[in-house]
């Protein structure tokens, strides 16, 4: 025996996670260092005869005005869909929180669209959005309004909306964990001071769910400013080869991405916007969670519950 | 029945059973008037019904479909739009693709995170920590971001147009995952593995025959939702694969189309039923899986 025994030999531990740490470093880290040289080249995709062209890819790209076009619409698109989003969760995890009838079937049913696959959804979505054949413009009819063209420019921009906010159940079923982990004494001490039921939803449950209603606007950010698949497949169904006929309204930025690459062939160029679009969720992440410190409420001291979790 | 349901359904959240009880009766007086019925009346119209338009869709002839006015209900169900959606593109052979690819991945990638999330969380070296905070700052950088650099690179080295990306992402172990089995074997007790170490059992030993059997709710969701994500996945085998072995969310994209190439709504959308039907009863038959792998992502921050 020429090493001491230990309960936790080192080795061991590198081997156990080597599965990620191999797979971080080759499948997610090596990919975007390769993006970002690629992005200092005017590589098109296939002639092997490309230059490199130093920060010229990204010195166009803020004098580009579709790709500025792009990111407002993006930004645009996030700060409507967010709020709606979570304000909509929160919204839906209230109602089913309450004593009804046949709580389990209305829950089901609003989570269940959730995790219906973005092909099946946008199907199904051109079909209730059809200008001629579609239900919505049916039942408008009904009411005496005109035939909507909810698949073109401009209207398909609120179209995307209500197809991001139909998959709003897993939100739902985050906001009813959370309120349900709200002290019932705290609300009832409220009650007995007087306050009235949206003084306690204001003042007493709102702050204590405030970091999940942080997280959810957070990851809610992060997710609607890549939206790329549902407007692609929401107006062009034959793929990504004909991403070109994404609507103007909701050529998102990834969509414009996409168009660099495989309308362009310019893959130097779009891999420059990828590497300054991560930059923008990046910092705005950091200023996310910056603010979290002024209206986050944290009923654990987060430092000695990290230890704990640490262990 | 419909209350018992349910009590057996919230256990699965992380609310304390005396909470409950005593919210339950704070509310019993003030029973909810119809307009909270009337409410969730429409709000199931907005959820529930695309799926019954894509169900009557599928059942119209094209004729049917573009009448107009329009025609809500088919004159007969005609069931052969469905007969159609198999025999216009080999629809069998890209179902198999699709659970082909979605079994691999999925086995792949629950067993590798349970392995990485159980060195997390029983073992103990310099620069855990640092390396977790990794993994839950991985969390945050989205596939789609990576995925065209991926393409590029894949390229080159000869790995488009075959399964290869998804058995190296399963082998890679996903952090989300990870955090999932980190969090229930941090839960055991430490007792668990001492005889075995006093018998001499490796921890590889302690993991397979200890830890991992313990761990089946962890796997099952695991397993559930990595399906369920590979087999709805578009991007990345529209990217990846060539149409003719593609998977089947590509193709009912890309094909049933009439000789001037325009899709034929009524039989891509018998197709979309047939392909939804085997997340939907997935769904239905674990949904309390669903549920709670849904809460602890939330409720990670």
């Amino acid at each position: 025996m020429a090493r001491k025994w230990t309960r936790y030999p080192k080795r061991t531990f590198y081997a156990f996670v080597a599965p990620w740490a191999l797979g971080f470093l080759l499948l997610t880290a090596a990919p975007m260092v390769y993006g970002f040289l690629v992005s200092l080249t005017n590589f098109d995709g296939s002639s092997p005869r490309y230059k490199w062209v130093g920060l010229n890819n990204y010195i166009e790209l803020f004098g580009d005005p579709d790709m500025w076009a792009a990111l407002a619409r993006t930004l645009a698109f996030t700060v409507i869909v967010v709020p709606l989003t979570v304000g909509g969760s929160l919204g839906l995890a209230v109602i089913i929180n309450r004593r009804l009838r046949a709580v389990g079937l209305w829950r089901t049913v609003f989570f269940l669209p959730s995790v219906v696959p973005v092909v099946a959804m946008a199907i199904m979505w051109k079909l209730v959005f059809n200008k001629d054949s579609g239900i919505l413009n049916a039942i408008l009819g009904v009411a005496g309004i005109p035939p909507v063209a909810w698949l073109i420019d401009p209207v398909v921009f609120y179209s995307l909306i209500i197809v991001m906010l139909w998959g709003l159940g897993g939100g739902m079923i985050i906001m009813l964990a959370a309120l349900q982990g709200v002290p019932v004494e705290l609300e009832e001490a409220a009650r007995i001071d007087g306050a009235g039921r949206w003084a306690v939803f204001r003042h007493v449950t709102i702050p204590m769910i405030s970091p999940i209603l942080f997280f959810q606007i957070v990851t809610g950010v992060i997710v609607a400013l890549q939206v790329f698949v549902q407007p692609l497949l929401l107006t062009n169904s034959a793929g990504i080869s004909t991403v070109g006929g994404v609507p103007e309204s909701t050529t998102l930025y990834m969509v414009q991405v996409y168009q660099e690459f495989f309308l362009s062939n310019r893959f130097g160029y779009g891999s420059a916007m990828l590497w300054v679009f991560f930059l923008i969720i990046l910092g705005l992440t950091l200023i996310l969670l910056r603010s979290s410190r002024s209206w986050v409420y944290y009923e654990v001291d987060t430092d000695a519950e990290r230890e704990g979790a640490a262990r | 029945m419909t209350s018992t349901g349910t009590t057996t359904e919230e256990r699965a959240t992380p609310a304390a059973p005396t909470t409950r009880r005593l919210k339950d009766a704070s509310r019993s007086k003030k029973r909810p008037v119809a307009t909270i019925y009337i409410l969730i009346l429409l709000l199931c119209v907005f959820f529930v019904g695309p799926f019954v338009w894509l169900v009557l869709a599928a059942l119209k002839t094209p004729a049917e479909w573009a009448s107009l006015p329009i025609r809500i209900l088919p004159e007969d169900a005609q069931w052969n739009n469905f007969v159609a959606a198999f025999t216009d593109m080999n629809f069998i052979g890209y179902a198999g693709n699709s659970l082909f690819l979605a079994t691999t991945y999925s086995v792949l990638i629950t067993l590798s995170s349970a392995a990485v999330g159980f060195g997390f969380a029983r073992l103990r070296a310099p620069g855990k920590k640092a390396l977790f905070l990794i993994v839950l700052a991985t969390m945050m950088i989205p596939q789609i971001l990576t995925l065209l650099p991926t393409y590029i690179l894949f390229s080159r080295i000869g790995l488009v147009n075959t399964y290869w990306p998804w058995i190296l992402w399963g082998l890679a172990a996903s952090p989300y995952m990870v955090f999932l089995f980190r969090q229930f074997f941090s839960s055991l007790p430490k007792e668990l593995e001492d005889a075995a170490i006093i018998d001499g059992a490796g921890w590889f030993r302690i993991f397979a025959t200890i830890f991992l059997p313990l761990s089946r709710p962890v796997l099952i969701t695991s397993f559930l939702l990595s399906f369920t994500w590979t087999w709805g996945d578009y991007i990345a085998p529209a990217l990846l694969l060539d149409l003719d072995n593609t998977t089947l969310a590509v193709a009912i994209t890309a094909f049933y189309q009439d000789p001037n190439g325009n899709t034929i709504p009524t039989v891509q959308a018998a197709a979309a039923v047939m392909y939804i039907i085997p997340v939907l009863l997935i769904f239905f038959f674990t949904q309390r899986y669903f549920v709670r792998s849904t809460v602890s992502s939330g409720v990670k921050g």
